[in-house]
């Protein structure tokens, strides 16, 4: 029975197909600096989830933002154990998008014919940045206010657009409302939209391409 | 790289993959070995280091020490070696050029050696730059104090010291100097509201210090009291309100324990026998505490203002309150809770208490000084009470 409902979906779904393309397949024997990649989809994922929790209660607002992490920490069920796994997640991602880039660069991996999954790369190294660097605002707390007062103060030193990208990052003069919601829209729709799309461009080169093998002494 | 060798290449990941392994179910298991171990990690993080807290945001509170992300530490601390007109260098030119470097890395790195032994400039540059980020990191971590010490060593006794003082400036003309409440007498728009007392446990008990945070935060606009929070128009930032909370904690209720040095620090030092008390020493920590609430601008008060000793001796509508040597003087005699022309007993509520009576007696009598005279032993402090 079972084999019948598989063998209907499979003619309609191509699963065989995409089993033997992705899974089924034969790459080189690597070593454990090869699960880097894996490693950071996973915390990547992982933090798409957290991030969706929170926003269920989550409020973007001066006055409501930092009540409703409190909230989360202290009244919602197991809201302390979901906001934990998204702030040390956020650390532990840097950490292994950052690593996983070192491996590549040592072992040569962004060579022919890897040279637009590195690049692709390299931009999703800047988003992960981006991320953390609009996240930090979100609790609206002392710490949060003052770094980004001070961060976006410092885009300010920029040559002629410097100006320019402060008011835009602010939304004014000041840190206000405009630049939570900022923060906020950019941390949970446009660069996690920009992440996926580049994300699923990476993903396709790796399984078409193939994972790059150790390099040996004499290549 | 031309045909040739990319043929090599070719040829040789050819290879490679026939004597590999499969991707589903080796490689996949190494994979959900690792990703399973982070998701521990993350659990094992959020559940026994947790998230700090922090206290909200405030605007005004610009002794705040920023302190970005720890992965943004390197960029901070690669600033400082741009200091001023250079300043644009490290904010776009640098990060312009190792972001481009990164990027077009594949197209000017082209050659065909990948093993890291033939490539010795490649990881040696990056090699320095990864050192660089951590050294910095690792700077900016050293030189950057923490935020929570700060606010710990700023804490109790400081705290109770500052709360003390702010207390005695915002809180006594309504609530009296011991937290005793009462009647009302000289605030207007509230003469004749009774107000209970703050210093007794129904009061200490019942209320957390959020609570009480909260009350002076925002007032009790029913019950007659504004909002003190600058948030809410006030004139105190979120410091000031958490240092008077502490400061009631710690004198009132009854559970808490005062530390020592904060009880010294807060106290007014005694007399010895033949001393004479000064100003400065003496009478200027008991007005901050029992007169200044109401003998500051803005207030019924007669115009006689007690913050400065140019005030205390000069100020008023009555002046001269003080007369050096002359125990008639209208500060004794209100003190001493006479009716007299210039107004009714002082402090309106209660009355000093008599230690603190004999210091404003005997300082008036030895000539109302502003220091103390060639007092050589400094008094030993008392705890307050």
């Amino acid at each position: 029975m079972a084999a019948k409902w598989i063998s209907w979906l499979d003619e309609r779904l191509g699963l065989t197909t995409i089993y033997r393309t992705i899974l089924d397949r034969k790459v080189p024997k690597v070593n454990w600096f090869f699960t880097l990649g894996s490693a950071t989809l996973f915390l990547g994922v992982l933090q798409g989830l957290t991030g969706i929790f929170l926003t269920v209660y989550y409020v973007p607002h001066p006055e409501q933002a930092y009540d409703s992490i409190n909230y989360i920490m202290t009244e919602v069920s197991f809201g302390w154990l979901i906001r934990g796994i998204h702030h040390w997640g956020a650390s532990l991602l840097v950490i292994t998008v950052f690593l996983h880039m070192l491996r590549t660069f040592f072992y040569g991996a962004y060579k022919y014919p890897r040279e637009i999954t590195w690049v692709t790369g390299v931009f999703l190294l800047l988003l992960t940045l981006g991320m953390g660097f609009t996240g930090y605002l979100l609790p609206w707390n002392q710490r949060a206010f003052w770094a980004t007062t001070v961060a976006t103060s410092i885009t300010e030193t920029v040559p002629f657009i410097g100006p320019f990208i402060n008011t835009a990052l602010r939304g004014g003069t000041e840190l206000s409302t405009l630049t939570l919601v900022r923060f906020f829209s950019a941390h949970i729709w446009i660069l996690p939209a920009l992440v996926v799309a580049i994300v699923g461009i990476h993903l396709y080169l790796v399984v078409r391409i193939g994972i790059s093998h150790v390099p040996a002494k004499d290549e | 790289m031309d045909q040739a060798e990319k043929k090599r290449y070719e040829e040789r990941y050819q290879a490679e993959k026939q004597r590999g392994e499969k991707f589903f179910p080796d490689i996949i298991y190494k994979d959900l070995v690792v990703s399973f171990a982070l998701f521990l990690v993350l659990i094992l993080l959020a559940t026994f280091v947790g998230v700090s807290s922090e206290p909200p945001a405030d605007p005004s509170d610009t002794s705040y020490i920023p302190r970005p992300e720890w992965y943004f530490l390197f960029l901070f601390e690669l600033l400082k070696y741009f200091p001023g007109q250079l300043e644009w260098v490290g904010t776009t030119v640098v990060p312009v050029i190792a972001i481009l470097a990164l990027l077009l890395l594949p197209f000017y790195d082209r050659g065909p050696l990948r093993h890291w032994r033939k490539r010795p400039i490649a990881i040696s540059v990056m090699s320095l730059a990864v050192a660089g980020i951590v050294a910095l990191t690792i700077m900016a971590s050293i030189t950057t104090p923490p935020q929570e010490e700060f606010s710990v060593v700023a804490s109790v006794t400081d705290e109770i010291v500052i709360g003390q003082d702010l207390y005695g400036l915002h809180c006594v003309e309504c609530h009296g100097s011991e937290g005793e409440g009462g009647e009302i007498v000289s605030v207007e728009g509230l003469e004749g509201v009774v107000v209970d007392p703050l210093n007794a446990p129904d009061f200490m008990y019942t209320r957390t210090d959020d609570t009480i945070f909260n009350v002076i935060d925002y007032g009790q606009q029913d019950l007659g009291m504004q909002p003190f929070g600058k948030a809410y128009g006030g004139e105190l930032q979120r410091s000031d309100i958490g240092a008077i909370v502490t400061f009631m904690r710690y004198t009132w209720d009854d559970r808490v324990e005062i530390p020592q040095e904060a009880a010294a620090a807060g106290a007014v030092p005694t007399l010895g026998p033949d001393d004479i008390p000064s100003y400065s020493l003496h009478v200027e920590p008991i007005i901050r505490r029992t007169c200044v609430s109401c003998h500051r601008p803005n207030r019924e008060n007669n115009e006689y203002l007690m913050q400065t000793y140019d005030e205390v001796m000069n100020s008023g509508i009555n002046a001269p309150n003080v007369i050096p040597g002359d125990l008639n003087s209208n500060v004794i005699r209100m003190i001493l809770r006479e009716e007299i022309e210039a107004g009714g007993p002082m402090p309106p509520t209660r009355a000093l208490k008599a230690e603190w009576v004999e210091i404003w007696i005997r300082w008036v009598e030895g000539g109302a000084p502003e220091f103390p005279l060639e007092s050589t032993d400094t008094p030993e402090p008392t705890p307050a009470p």
